[in-house]
């Protein structure tokens, strides 16, 4: 830390969303001054607040590192990771911080992700075998360019921030959702895996890809570069074709699984 | 004892930033395309109607109220194609010779063959002339 730094005594303003569950009917904004760090992302500062002027403070953080997508909040209107928005990016402030939009509040900026973590366990987001290889037979092998058709999709850290940027989700209480989407598509692209059937009755329902509208900003705001607009898109049409050639007498060769 | 907050809902949500508005826009210009296509299905019903109806609808073409639907309907046919160019590679990932074709190049094939269909279209109506 420079010397310049450590004698920084300007401040910025975060406008802060709260919300109790127990005592508020509903929720409203608190300002607070904050010392402004150049090194500072808005979770310091958050975390500043709790530890400094009010405990009461909730939020959710855990690695700091942009890895374990826990920071998800409305930062100025737009999904961040309070991890890697740096104060600097907002100045002169104010900053207001908000839960993730399209999601039920349990407290201040803590959603509720009961939705999220059901609809994702029903797409089956794991390796499916028919039958599995035993041991002897080694490994699962990979080709680079197998690898490649589904790794991006794989880089996601489920921070649901996908989740409010789409309003999709935010009006459609059964749409999947792009990540959920996105993370089906990652193991349905996967050379290993042969649960497709499984997961297409779901996925390839209005609820699933049917109900995108491709909006795109899923992709814009994804802290990790995934691109879920791209997955749903490349899933639809894949349902397409697969309609199609299901009236054909015959499978064409390279379509199909 | 009020509970969890429910997930809030709104209506503006199209007016959350430029993204949404652009595809508020792209979803429209569908709009303006089909109401193209009604005006050249009206032009072509008039060619049956006789010569006298025919240069009749097109003494109304060029009234100042058309020219404008016209720009207007010209804007949109250009949001409509160069945003769903910039979407295709979302939507189709194509290898040639074992290798993904980048976005980008896509993109300018699809520009291409737009400016050639153009030119044709040019050189068939000049040559007509």
């Amino acid at each position: 830390m420079t010397t310049e730094t450590m004698t920084d005594q300007r401040t910025v303003t975060l406008e802060v969303f709260r919300y109790h569950p127990d005592t508020d009917s509903e929720p409203s904004f608190q300002s607070y001054e904050v010392p402004y760090r150049e090194e500072w992302v808005v979770l310091d500062a958050l975390n500043w607040l709790k530890d400094e002027v009010d405990g009461t403070l909730s939020y959710r953080w855990s690695c700091r590192m942009g890895v374990c997508g826990s920071c998800g909040t409305m930062v100025n209107g737009y999904p961040r990771l309070t991890c890697n928005a740096f104060l600097r990016e907002f100045l002169p402030g104010p900053i207001r911080v908000e839960p993730l939009r399209g999601f039920p509040v349990e407290r201040d900026m803590v959603t509720v992700l009961d939705d999220f973590m059901e609809k994702l366990t029903d797409v089956k987001p794991y390796i499916i075998r028919e039958e599995e290889q035993s041991l002897d037979e080694g490994e699962y092998r990979q080709s680079p360019s197998q690898l490649a058709d589904y790794k991006q999709f794989s880089m996601c850290i489920n921070c649901t921030l996908c989740y409010a940027a789409c309003p999709v989700y935010e009006h459609e209480d059964d749409f999947l959702g792009p990540a959920v989407l996105a993370l089906a598509q990652r193991y349905n692209l996967d050379s290993r895996d042969q649960g497709n059937e499984q997961r297409q009755q779901l996925i390839w329902a209005d609820e699933g890809i049917w109900d995108c509208t491709f909006v795109g900003e899923c992709s814009e705001v994804c802290p990790k570069d995934v691109d879920p607009a791209a997955a749903i898109q490349q899933a639809k049409v894949d349902a397409t074709n697969n309609f199609f050639i299901s009236f054909l007498p015959f499978t064409p060769p390279g379509m199909g699984r | 004892m009020p509970g969890p907050l429910p997930r809030a809902k709104s209506n503006v949500w199209w007016n959350r930033g430029w993204p949404y508005r652009v595809f508020l826009l792209r979803e429209l210009s569908a709009v303006a395309v089909a109401v193209y296509i009604v005006l050249l299905l009206v032009l072509v019903s008039q060619v049956r109607e006789g010569r006298g109806a025919f240069n009749d609808h097109l003494d109304l073409l060029e009234s100042p109220l058309f020219w404008i639907i016209h720009a207007v309907i010209l804007g949109f046919a250009q949001l409509h194609t160069s945003t769903w160019f910039r979407a295709v590679p979302k939507s189709m990932r194509v290898k040639l010779g074992g290798r993904v074709v980048p976005p980008e190049a896509m993109i300018f094939g699809m520009y291409a063959l737009w400016v050639g269909a153009s030119l044709v279209v040019l050189a068939a109506f000049l040559v007509e002339w």
